[in-house]
């Protein structure tokens, strides 16, 4: 089993929700804004000392969420700052995004860190459709076109141009290229069929987050396998990515507690306003190709929203708990998904700096000496 | 939409008929082995264009010339054609077959040729790579990524075996053009290469990359979603860049505002 730390640099001390989307920045303050950059990507590095295989950085746009409007800017960062551990980016949220831009940045870190790029090409969550005014319905499609772009600007040999339905580019030649060859490992989501199928069909590492039904996830999961296979590609658990909200403290009781507290700011708070433009975005646009999958997008939030902490443990939704706890859960979900891969993570709304640092200790010292073997 | 008329051109070593539609300065258009067609392509760069589309000899049940029988003699009838029917130099756009044709006209008579595209051209493929499989259906696959784009046209299917066999007789069945490929550096036309992303004729990474580097001032680009038949394909894309590039030469990468 392999782990990766995952942040999504959330901006905490807010005393009420943003009223509607895009949340107000009238309240953000740039000098607490330059102290949390700091101590998010001091965890980050910190990472690395723990035993992490990877850090993972994320991008969204307008609104106390995450402050990573632009997650390469971390991860360049994070290439200086660490020695080994890779950088995943998971992920540039490619059809809101010039490809060619995207192809030259992650070439960028990949050469700057050694190698050590996860390239995440991600389609994203509804609303940031309306941060960037992109046709929510073409968001599949750009994709597809952007992934075959990128992946052309990294290996072509030769200056080329590309005629395109989205992106039309006449002249491409990227310096830098990047170090690993054909190129960097691509990883995409997979937390609905659809998407599954996608990540499948592109012989891609999936990724998985939000879990709200175990056997939900391991049709995705099945729907990718198949896929892949059908694609020439034979997966591996290395290839199956699952991503945890995690809290690991030294009972159960005060895990419970710390990952509660930081729900609730996450859930009331960094996700109010979020919540209608997503449910506005699904059902007013064809973001989901099939009906059925936007109401099971909307409705998997809804269910997480109401979820006590034991319920959300049962449904594998997160990690909570003891050192010994979480290993429990966290061979309960393997044996479920088969996945070679937890994303965790542990700054979840506004839980303290502090107790996000135990909590990596712990799993440090007494999750990663046992889970690494699982 | 442009009509194209038949008409015919009687040169030294025999008769060429040729389709010609449109107005504006010449094309003069190459067709695959699987014989001439005016795709949507053609029909949208014919606003613009006066395009010539012979068929070559032998294809579509037309008389085979005397003493033409490879490539080079073909690029002989195609600058013969150029003089007669055109009368002065021109733009050539050639797709597969026709684009060795093409390359050996462009070699041959460096005079006829202003700028040349060379869509998934013939002759430059390393054998055993790509090519196109026996089964019918399977070859449409091959040739056509969009299937509803495929020209319906009745006579299509009954004059493509005779294309077929002309074009494997003015090949003798090599794919790898040793002769031409050794003269590529002295094409001193400005070259348009497109490929398909979907091309497993031609693939880019073997014939586009040996174009690239044997073509001085050869410029390589990838039309998205398409298959070995690039025009039928994706007929805007195609029409897009192929009227940029003769319209305004070298600049053609620099965006206009007109450029969607």
């Amino acid at each position: 089993m392999k782990f990766s730390y995952f942040h999504l640099m959330p901006w905490t001390g807010l005393d009420e929700a943003p009223g509607q989307w895009p949340a107000s920045n009238r309240s953000f303050d740039p000098a607490r804004g330059k102290e949390l950059y700091d101590s998010y990507i001091d965890t980050m590095a910190f990472a690395e000392s723990c035993g992490f295989d990877w850090v993972g950085c994320n991008e969204h746009h307008f609104s106390p969420y995450g402050l990573m409007a632009n997650c390469n800017l971390v991860g360049s960062v994070l290439a200086h700052k660490t020695k080994s551990i890779k950088l995943a980016m998971l992920g540039n949220l490619i059809p809101l995004l010039n490809p060619i831009r995207v192809a030259e940045e992650y070439a960028m870190i990949d050469v700057m860190s050694g190698g050590r790029l996860v390239a995440g090409l991600i389609r994203g969550v509804p609303h940031e459709y309306i941060a960037y005014n992109i046709v929510p319905g073409e968001s599949r499609e750009r994709l597809r076109e952007a992934t075959a772009l990128i992946i052309k600007a990294w290996t072509e040999p030769e200056p080329f141009g590309w005629e395109g339905e989205f992106y039309q580019f006449p002249s491409v030649s990227i310096w830098p290229k990047p170090m690993q060859k054909p190129h960097p490992q691509i990883l995409m989501s997979a937390s609905n069929e659809e998407s599954a199928e996608f990540a499948g069909q592109h012989r891609a590492m999936m990724g998985m987050t939000l879990i709200a039904d175990l056997k939900i996830a391991q049709r995705c999961i099945n729907v990718y396998r198949d896929t892949a296979r059908a694609h020439g590609k034979e997966t591996t658990p290395d290839d199956i990515l699952i991503g945890q909200n995690t809290m690991i403290a030294e009972s159960d009781e005060e895990a419970k507690e710390l990952l509660a507290g930081g729900l609730n700011y996450f859930h009331k708070v960094l996700m109010h306003s979020i919540r209608d433009a997503m449910r506005l975005v699904v059902q007013k646009s064809r973001f989901f190709a099939q009906e059925q999958y936007g109401e099971r997008f909307v409705n998997r939030l809804a269910t997480l929203n109401a979820r006590s902490i034991d319920e959300m443990i049962e449904a594998g939704s997160v990690l909570c708990g003891s050192p010994k706890t979480v290993i429990k859960q966290m061979k309960r979900i393997q044996g479920e998904l088969g996945n070679g891969r937890f994303n965790m993570n542990m700054k979840i709304g506004n839980i303290p700096d502090a107790a996000v640092r135990r909590s990596m200790e712990l799993f440090r010292d007494e999750v990663l000496p046992e889970a690494a073997g699982m | 939409m442009p009509n194209f008329v038949q008409e015919t051109a009687k040169l030294s070593t025999g008769t060429v008929t040729y389709l010609k539609g449109g107005s504006g300065p010449a094309i003069l258009h190459l067709h695959s082995a699987l014989g001439p067609r005016v795709s949507p392509a053609l029909e949208a760069l014919a606003a613009r264009h006066t395009i010539y589309i012979p068929t070559l000899p032998g294809f579509n049940g037309t008389a085979a010339h005397d003493g033409m029988t490879t490539m080079k003699d073909l690029a002989g009838v195609a600058a013969a054609f150029v003089e007669k029917a055109i009368g002065k130099n021109c733009d050539v756009v050639a797709e597969s077959f026709g684009g060795w044709v093409a390359m050996w006209l462009a070699v041959s008579r460096p005079d006829l040729v202003d700028q040349l595209v060379l869509e998934a051209p013939g002759g430059m493929r390393t054998k055993g790579v790509g090519g196109l499989p026996p089964d019918p259906a399977e070859r449409d696959r091959k040739i056509h990524a969009i299937a509803e784009r495929m020209p319906k046209d009745a006579r299509y299917a009954e004059v493509l075996p005779g294309n077929f066999k002309a074009a494997a007789g003015f090949s003798g069945g090599e794919t790898l053009d040793a002769e031409l490929l050794k003269l590529l550096p002295s094409i001193k036309a400005r070259t348009l290469l497109l490929f398909g992303t979907r091309d497993e004729v031609t693939p880019a990474d073997d014939v586009g990359r040996r174009l690239k580097a044997g073509i001085p001032s050869a410029h390589l680009s990838y039309i998205y979603n398409a298959a070995h038949a690039v025009e039928f394909d994706q007929p805007e894309r195609v029409a897009r860049l192929v009227g940029a590039f003769l319209e305004r030469g070298e600049a053609f990468v620099v965006r206009t505002a007109d450029v969607a």
